[in-house]
């Protein structure tokens, strides 16, 4: 249901129940009306506390309204503001709590879920700036908490499968994009290992991991200056080595679960060369080609 | 993944290392110290040319040469015969006897057959090989030391 009709229909039920609530309630249910948000809630903040009006439902149920509409009109995804969305949200769980009749139960549902999916957009917006990664995760915990609640059965493994993707491949790419930038590819690997956890199968986590140990490990090989003893030389080599082994399981993976998965053929002859195995990097040199002929 | 061969850096990083090890003739000690590729490896010819750019051998610049056979008119430093270049080792050895043109190669066995340095792979890792008898012959002035770091054939 759209929250515009949701509040004409909660109008008339406050109205019908006026004579039981505070005068207070229904000015700021009228003010709610006229979308002068502003001066309702103060009114709202009153009513809260009144012990005529604290423990109705319809009191939480208005002051969730009243911020959730407020907290829009700053703005899609606004986080100065986000007291405003966080006060909506724990308003219209007040009101289930109190609301043992289930008047309001559709229209606060409708609001969390609302809630949820700006939580969602937020964390979104946050996860591709590289200053905020930790709170794009506050997020959209949020948004698994509140989506929990009005759906208990959602999948929410499957979002968060989703999401630490998403995350994975926005860090493995801000680390090539930022010259190989460590602190981006541990963000990168801490999100994708987590969606290997939850679903080990998972082919683009597999491929990005693999490519983020590869990359990692070549990084090492390509920052080193041309005048490193060859002592240093051999150190470099051997973490650079551990690296290339780290990305191998990964890709080899991507390989099994499709053998014609081209990234895959030619990364592992990338990681076989950069293991100095040149039979192992011809036989896959050979089979991305053999793909290429059909 | 990135586009970077790190094989073609380490060998760019050993042959660089090896000009501190070996001590060229007189005359070879003026004008730019060249480095000749036999064969073809683009990373590789890539990779030195950029470390010319920032570095050289005591004074002389580094120039890099690069060609898919022998070139007479290239008075080289170093010879890097590539795999695919291994047969012209022969004639490369013979030719260059005593002329001060430390030769490298990467193929199994190519240190007891005329190359000073021969690299190859030890538990993924790159490593090298090391004949003083062959860099002698070179004309080069060897160092003791590099025995220590090498898997010495002789």
């Amino acid at each position: 249901m759209h929250i515009k009709n949701i509040f004409c229909f909660l109008l008339v039920v406050v109205w019908h129940n006026q004579y039981a609530q505070n005068d207070l309630l229904l000015d700021a249910q009228k003010l709610c009306n006229e979308k002068n948000y502003e001066q309702a809630i103060p009114m709202l903040e009153k009513v809260i506390l009144h012990p005529e009006t604290k423990g109705d439902p319809a009191s939480w149920h208005i002051r969730s309204y009243a911020y959730l509409q407020s907290y829009k009109q700053f703005g899609p995804a606004n986080t100065s503001k986000i007291f405003m969305l966080d006060t909506a949200m724990t308003s219209a769980i007040k009101s289930i709590s109190l609301d043992s009749t289930n008047s309001f139960g559709e229209n606060n549902n409708a609001f969390i879920k609302n809630g949820a999916a700006t939580y969602y957009k937020i964390g979104s917006i946050l996860l591709r700036d590289s200053l905020n990664t930790g709170k794009s995760e506050i997020y959209y915990q949020k948004y698994k908490k509140y989506t929990a609640i009005i759906n208990p059965t959602f999948n929410l493994k499957q979002k968060d499968i989703e999401y630490y993707n998403t995350m994975g491949s926005i860090f493995a790419d801000l680390y090539m994009r930022n010259n190989f930038d460590q602190k981006h590819g541990d963000i990168a690997k801490m999100a994708l290992l987590k969606v290997l956890e939850l679903d080990p199968k998972n082919i683009s986590a597999n491929i990005n991991l693999g490519i983020l140990y590869y990359n990692q490990g070549a990084t090492l090989m390509r920052m080193m200056d041309y005048d490193v003893d060859l002592a240093q030389l051999d150190v470099i080599q051997e973490n650079a080595k551990k690296l290339f082994k780290q990305s191998l399981p990964f890709m080899i993976k991507v390989y099994e679960l499709d053998p014609k998965a081209e990234k895959a053929l030619e990364s592992l002859q990338g990681i076989y060369s950069a293991l100095l195995d040149e039979e192992k990097a011809n036989e896959f040199k050979q089979k991305k080609e053999a793909l290429n002929k059909k | 993944m990135q586009n970077f061969d790190p094989n073609a850096k380490v060998k760019a990083v050993f042959l660089y290392n090896f000009t501190r090890y070996f001590e060229w003739p007189e005359k070879m000690k003026s004008g730019n110290f060249i480095i000749h590729i036999i064969g073809t490896n683009n990373s590789l010819s890539g990779e030195l040319n950029k470390m010319a750019t920032t570095k050289q051998v005591g004074n002389q610049k580094l120039e890099i040469k690069n060609s898919t056979n022998l070139d007479a008119t290239i008075k080289p430093h170093i010879i890097f015969l590539l795999n695919e270049s291994s047969d012209l080792l022969k004639d490369i050895s013979a030719k260059y006897k005593g002329k001060g043109a430390l030769i490298v190669t990467e193929k199994g066995g190519l240190a007891k057959s005329g190359s000073a340095i021969n690299f190859v792979a030890i538990d993924s890792k790159l490593k090298f090989e090391y004949s003083k008898t062959n860099a002698v012959k070179a004309g080069l002035k060897t160092s003791e030391e590099l025995k220590s770091l090498a898997i010495a054939v002789d």
